[in-house]
């Protein structure tokens, strides 16, 4: 049987930043828990962040040998565009490749993936790029919107080539209502506010997704090396993994909430990103999405070689940045 | 409705505003950025093969932009920075192309700091987001 393989990956981390102190200055108080997060400039958008991860991606990759392209963004600069064409044209992609947008929640960042594991089928060629690349957005009185930051990164993955392999998916999907949702031709996320009911429905749905996926591979919490889950924040995904039998030293590399925010549709794949950086042969990896509404995606993975060597590394990425302050963090977001 | 630009002199740029696609001359060898009928290097070589430009290179020259003299299309971005660097940068192909600095160093921008092509939006137009290179100091080292 076929494999499919993450066999490189890139990331892309806006420059800028912005501190809790800066909020807390401004206005009192954070909502979010963060100690810092990335802010696009004035000049960037989920597009140009998804160019810069996937060129980081594909460097090292033979792109006349890619099939498949999708990409995932709750906050695409059009409503309607074919998106992917720009990536093509940016990437000098061929262009014939089999492609698909996602978009609408959270969710679309492993969408995506599932959606390129499948296209793959699809297309002679070897490999698939996935790139997910979110910033999210609300009006800066809401609450909700202090931990909104922005990221991006992108897979290669291959038809058995070692690398990270595919080893299953489990999803958990219902209707839970109003908790975080935007309504047509709206810029800013709505939020019921009810912090209690949002968990909740985080909590259950996240853990019945990667409860589903251990019962069909016949595993154990312990089993893994690394697990990633989605981050509304820190303090709810570290205590669900723990109800659901992980311990700190599993999940620690794939927290990423307090130093980028609330990623969206790339929260836990980026997560997955910091956690490749230093992975080791054999390491068996969960990786679980969320999109409020609610649904969920857990994906099992197994290492089995070494991918393709960066030329940066995420802490590097961490590092290189710039802070600003909450007059010029709203300016960039034209408030003001 | 009509637009402000031309279309097809638009869509043929495309290739090297998003990827800085150049040209090679097959007659004199040197690299046309951008792309041009008839080499302007040897002034007769009118054949080509397209080559992709590294993105690297060196700050050749730069300006700032302030107090009012960006041009219309970047005066939303003047409003928000105060102020905003132009580089001419000598490419490791050869050429020299003029574009914005993001992410300067707080210490200055100086004659021959490495530099690398990357993809933002230059500005937006009748609701259409013209996407292009600007340049960042080179990171490929860290």
């Amino acid at each position: 049987m076929m494999t499919k393989n993450i066999v490189s990956y890139g990331v892309y981390l806006p420059f800028l930043r912005i501190k809790r102190d800066e909020y807390v200055n401004a206005l009192g108080s954070c909502s979010a828990a963060i100690k810092e997060k990335a802010v696009m400039d004035i000049d960037e958008d989920v597009i140009t962040m998804a160019v810069e991860a996937a060129r980081d991606a594909i460097a090292d990759v033979d792109i006349s040998q890619i099939g498949v392209l999708t990409l995932a963004s709750t906050n695409f600069p059009y409503q309607e565009k074919v998106m992917t064409g720009t990536v093509i044209e940016a990437l000098r992609l061929n262009k014939n490749v089999l492609t698909c947008q996602h978009g609408n929640s959270a969710l679309a960042g492993t969408e995506a993936f599932l959606a390129a594991l499948g296209m793959l089928e699809q297309t002679e060629q070897k490999y698939a790029l996935v790139i997910v690349s979110d910033s999210l957005s609300a009006d800066a009185s809401m609450d909700i919107e202090h931990g909104f930051g922005a990221a991006a990164c992108a897979f290669v993955l291959a038809k058995d080539e070692p690398g990270l392999e595919f080893e299953g998916a489990y999803a958990y999907t219902g209707e839970s209502m109003g908790l975080r949702y935007r309504l047509p031709g709206e810029t800013s996320v709505r939020d019921i506010g009810v912090k209690t009911y949002a968990t909740q429905a985080y909590n259950d749905t996240v853990k019945n997704a990667v409860w589903g996926l251990l019962g069909q591979l016949g595993r154990n919490p312990v089993d893994y090396s690394h697990v990633i889950l989605h981050q509304n924040d820190v303090k709810t995904a570290s205590a669900l993994g723990k109800k659901i039998g992980f311990n700190e030293e599993q999940m620690k590399e794939g927290l990423l909430f307090n130093l980028v925010g609330d990623t969206g549709a790339c929260s836990a794949m980026l997560g997955l990103c910091q956690v490749l950086d230093n992975i080791a042969s054999n390491d068996k990896v969960i990786v679980c999405s969320y999109g409020s509404g609610a649904g969920s995606h857990a994906l099992s993975f197994k290492s089995t070689n070494q991918l393709l060597k960066r030329t940066k590394s995420f802490k590097a990425m961490l590092n290189k940045k710039q802070y600003i302050n909450y007059i010029q963090y709203l300016k960039l977001k034209r408030n003001i | 409705m009509g637009a402000h630009i031309s279309i097809p002199m638009y869509q043929r740029a495309v290739p090297q505003r998003y990827r800085l696609a150049g040209q090679k001359c097959l007659k004199c060898g040197k690299v046309n950025f951008p792309p041009k009928a008839v080499c302007k290097y040897c002034l007769t070589g009118a054949e080509f093969e397209e080559i992709q430009l590294s993105g690297r290179g060196i700050v050749y020259s730069y300006t700032v932009i302030a107090g009012g003299g960006a041009p219309p299309e970047f005066s939303e971005e003047a409003r928000c920075k105060g102020k905003y660097p132009v580089v001419l940068v000598e490419l490791e192909e050869g050429p020299r192309v003029i574009a914005q600095l993001v992410n300067p160093p707080a210490e200055g921008i100086t004659i021959g700091m490495k530099v690398e092509a990357v993809f933002r939006k230059i500005y937006e137009e009748e609701g259409v987001i013209r996407y292009g290179f600007k340049f960042r100091p080179a990171t490929s080292d860290s």
